[in-house]
């Protein structure tokens, strides 16, 4: 029974975390969010195991973690505010040429992280950029200027 | 024959940015949310502080100690303890414990079942059970005697411990097994 319970809340307190955590984990996994995404992990799946190691307990928890994931996918179909709550909305941050530096700051974002994404894109230089957008997953799209 | 599968006619339901990008962007919404995360940071900060201070289990405000009026025992425990956690609760006892060369202590079966009472030190010569509870006997070999149980909550809950030699002082104390 604490398996289950503790996989329940294991993964809610996990995804407030990650989601708290802002969007940078999700895409553009430097060594510092590895860091993150490791050491999260490790510490949960400890509270989760318990001592019990056998293979009922972790198929149970297997279990528990993926009813969790489609109760929470099907909610975020269903009600489109959820998903705004667990996936967050697209984000401009950089309009017409121009920084939205109320988001940059608020998402913790740096100029080098946009300019990764366009060099990506083929864009050379920050002028050659209209729009860049930090999507839901936490990648950042970029769309160039109309020659 | 195949039913046809279910088909919507597309929509250009996403909002646009300056009527030409379709991102869905909801600044308001995401403004609600840079308030809320603000609130939880809080939230964890304040739980990382008390957990710094022992107020689930572990820590400085954890750790107790009781002793009763009469001197009998002296007694340090964790007032907070945690679920399937290693703990001692130690026992030191005074001259008027002992008896013979023997001391004899009662503890509450709270200490055996919910508590979760692993191993005695050192090993007592009898054990009685009995008023719910388990009666001990050790033998004294050195003076302050000292008794140790090795404890593991085996679930959540408050519990109340009750330690007793006989014709002195009972001690009652409460201990909560957090999750």
């Amino acid at each position: 029974m604490y398996t289950i319970l503790h996989a329940i809340i294991g993964y809610l307190f996990l995804l407030l975390i990650v989601r708290v955590l802002s969007r940078r984990p999700g895409a553009q996994m430097t060594p510092f969010e590895f860091v993150i995404i490791f050491l999260i992990g490790g510490v949960i799946i400890l509270a989760t195991m318990g001592n019990d190691r056998s293979e009922t307990n972790s198929v149970c928890a297997v279990i528990a973690i993926g009813m969790m994931h489609r109760l929470v996918s099907s909610l975020k179909a269903r009600f489109p505010v959820f998903g705004r709550i667990v996936d967050g909305t697209p984000l401009v941050v950089l309009k017409d040429g121009e920084w939205q530096t109320e988001i940059m700051e608020n998402m913790r974002l740096q100029d080098m992280d946009v300019m990764a994404a366009a060099r990506a894109k083929g864009v050379k230089s920050l002028a050659g950029m209209k729009y860049a957008i930090l999507e839901r997953n936490g990648a950042i799209s970029v769309i160039k200027k109309q020659q | 024959m195949a039913s046809p599968a279910p088909t919507k006619p597309v929509e250009d339901s996403i909002a646009k940015v300056n009527d030409e990008v379709a991102v869905g962007s909801d600044l308001e919404f995401q403004r609600k949310w840079w308030r809320f995360t603000r609130v939880v940071w809080i939230v964890l900060t304040g739980i990382v502080i008390a957990d710094l201070l022992g107020c689930f289990g572990r820590g400085p405000l954890a750790n107790a100690r009781a002793r009763t009026s009469d001197g009998t025992m002296n007694v340090k425990y964790e007032r907070i303890e945690r679920f399937s956690t290693p703990s001692i609760l130690r026992i030191q006892f005074g001259p008027t414990a002992i008896h013979d060369g023997k001391i004899q202590l009662w503890v509450s079966e709270t200490v055996i079942n919910s508590l979760g009472n692993q191993r005695v030190i050192p090993q007592p010569l009898t054990s009685t059970v009995g008023q719910n509870g388990v009666l001990y006997t050790f033998a004294v070999t050195t003076i302050p005697a000292e008794v140790a149980f090795s404890l593991e909550p085996s679930a959540p809950g408050i519990y109340h411990l009750q330690l007793r030699v006989p014709a002195s002082e009972e001690l009652k104390r409460t201990i909560y097994v957090m999750p």
